[in-house]
This record gives C-alpha cells, structure tokens and sequence, in this order.
C-alpha cells in the first residue's frame, strides 16, 4: 500500500530530470566550497553538509525515491556517518595524548605546519559527513515510512 | 529605531507566514508558510550580519526541514476539511497573547541594532572582544563564527556532532531499519 503511495508522488519530468543533471553537479560544488571555506566565509560543516545532502534529495526528486535508494551505496552513507564522529572525536582525543587539553590543535604543529587551519579543516568535513549522511538518512528512512516496520515480525530485526 | 522599508516588509511578510502557519486547516498549506517563514527568517539574519544564521537557517529550516515534513505528510492520510482556517478558541488566544506580551516585556532590554561601544554590552564584551582580538592568532581562521565553533567552543561541538549522529541512529531503531536507505 505505501509502494502504491510512492509511486504515485513521483512524476517523470524531463525539465526536472534535465534541471537537475545541470545543477546537481554545481550544487554538490557550494557544498564542499561552504564546507572548506567556512573558515574565512560564513558556512561550515553543518550548513556543507545540509547543501550536500540536498544533491540526493534533487536526485531523489528527479529520478525517483526507489531509484535513489538503490544508487545510494548504503555503506558509504553509514561511514560517513560514523566516520564523522570518529574523526572528529580522533582529533580532539589526539591532543590530550600528546599531553595537552581537548582539541588543542597546535600541539599537531610538531607533524604538520598550520596544524590548527587543518585541523579545524578537518572537524569541519567530519561534522559535514555527519550531517550530510544523516539528512540522507533521515529522507529514505521517512520516504519509506513505517511500512516495513508495521510488516516484518518482532524481533526479526 | 527606524526601519528601512526592506526591513519592514520582511517583517510583515515573516509575521504573516508565522500567523499562517499557526491558523491555516490544510496542513500542506501550513507547511508551506512554515517555509516561507524560514526563508524570510534567513534573509532577516543576513540583514543582520549573521550570514552564518541566516545559511543554517535557510538550508536546514527552509529546505531539508520541508522536505522532511512533505515526506512524513505523503505517509500520513490528509483529511479533505472545509474552510481555509482552523477554528480558534479564545482560550488559545489568551495564552498566545500573554506569551507574546511578556516576550514582548524583554525586548525594551535589548541594545538597539547596530548600537556600538558601551551602548551594546554584547559587542564591548569581554569575551566577545577576546575573540575578535585573538581568534586569527589562535586558530589561523578568519571567521570568527568558526572558530568558536570548532576551536574554543570544540567540545561543545562534538557533542552537537554526536546528537546529529544520534538523531539518525534512533530513527533506524524507531522505524526498525538497519540500513539508511
């Protein structure tokens, strides 16, 4: 019943298809440039990570939901999720073990020159990550509804 | 303070998508002035030079937000009802109105926009003036806004990084899913 539904919300447009393929490209473009110059512009990790989780939803309009859901390589999804935190927490842990306080970049400095402009750099795409693949999460998750989960059987999960 | 006359139809314009969000029966339509709202929110933090506000606004409040919610409305059956508003008890509006009046009460205690020096304790702060003076030296970021974020306030943004993370991981267990798609 709610495939039916599904279905019935997308509606082939080849302007939307063409608009889409033209623009997806550039959007997914000012996703990373926020994303890597919000240290000198307005934007970040957070805002990046919307815009470049928006280029799937375009998608997803364009195309179809079911289409999108199969392009998308679930395992990227979830790495970058995890990977987010992961690098992010990383980062910050780091420091306290080369004996200084949380997130005390320049104690990287001893590795790499302007260890602080990347580290920040770097908290800024894991948070990206985070963000960008929970929006695309949270869009699948809500477009499939709560069909599956009404069907399968407790405790098959 | 005066305004200017773009500042003013903003004003009306976002106060009228609010009132309409709240009052319109069709739930789409409330949805829509619910985005219309964010838009007009995000424009009027751009104006106030909060051009970080204002893109966060506009990409999570007036984008992915409404997308979401047409989702879990496409899911939900919408009752086809008469009359465009819903119907609005006195009760409603007492509470609403107290609310806004006492909200009202806090604003005379705002410094005015774009007030300077001893004026605006927000700016001539100590550690407002502490991150302006040091934020470039600190953290080789010009954007001050960046590096509180991600250097002087670090753990604190973890911790947001980590309810985000979080946010995902309880709508797989809510909705009994293992994957995200």
């Amino acid at each position: 019943m709610s495939s039916d539904e599904r279905t019935g919300l997308y509606v082939e447009s080849t302007i939307i298809m063409t608009t889409v393929r033209l623009v997806a490209p550039f959007v997914l473009t000012f996703a990373l440039f926020v994303m890597f110059h919000g240290a000198n512009s307005p934007g970040g990790g957070f805002q990046g990570g919307v815009i470049a989780g928006s280029v799937v939803m375009m998608l997803a309009f364009a195309y179809g939901i079911d289409a999108a859901r199969e392009w998308v390589d679930v395992r990227v999804v979830a790495a970058l999720a995890s990977g987010g935190v992961l690098v992010f927490a990383a980062i910050g842990l780091g420091t306290i073990l080369l004996g200084g306080n949380f997130l005390e970049y320049h104690l990287y400095e001893q590795f790499v020159s302007h260890a602080t402009a990347y580290g920040i750099e770097l908290v800024e795409l894991g948070i990206g990550g985070i963000v960008a693949s929970v929006a695309i999460g949270l869009f699948f998750l809500l477009a499939a509804g709560f069909g599956h989960a009404v069907d399968s059987p407790e405790g098959e999960n | 303070m005066s305004l200017s006359l773009i500042e003013a139809v903003l004003l009306v314009f976002v106060l009228g998508c609010a009132i309409g969000a709240a009052v319109l029966r069709d739930v789409l339509a409330a949805l829509m002035a619910f985005a219309a709202y964010s838009l007009g929110i995000s424009i009027i933090w751009v104006m106030l030079e909060a051009p970080d506000v204002g893109l966060t606004e506009a990409a999570v409040g007036a984008g992915i937000m409404t997308i979401l919610f047409i989702l879990a409305l496409a899911n939900t059956v919408r009752p086809q009802e008469n009359g465009l508003f819903e119907p609005i008890s006195v009760r409603t509006i007492a509470l609403v109105g107290a609310f806004v009046v006492v909200m009202l009460a806090t604003v005379p205690s705002l410094p005015a926009v774009g007030a300077d020096g001893a004026a605006n304790p927000v700016v001539s702060g100590e550690v407002t003036q502490y991150y302006i003076e040091n934020a470039y030296a600190d953290t080789e970021v010009h954007n001050a806004v960046t590096a509180v974020l991600a250097a002087y306030r670090g753990f604190d943004t973890l911790g947001e990084a980590v309810v985000v993370f979080s946010a995902g991981v309880a709508a797989l267990t809510v909705l009994r899913q293992e994957v995200f798609a």
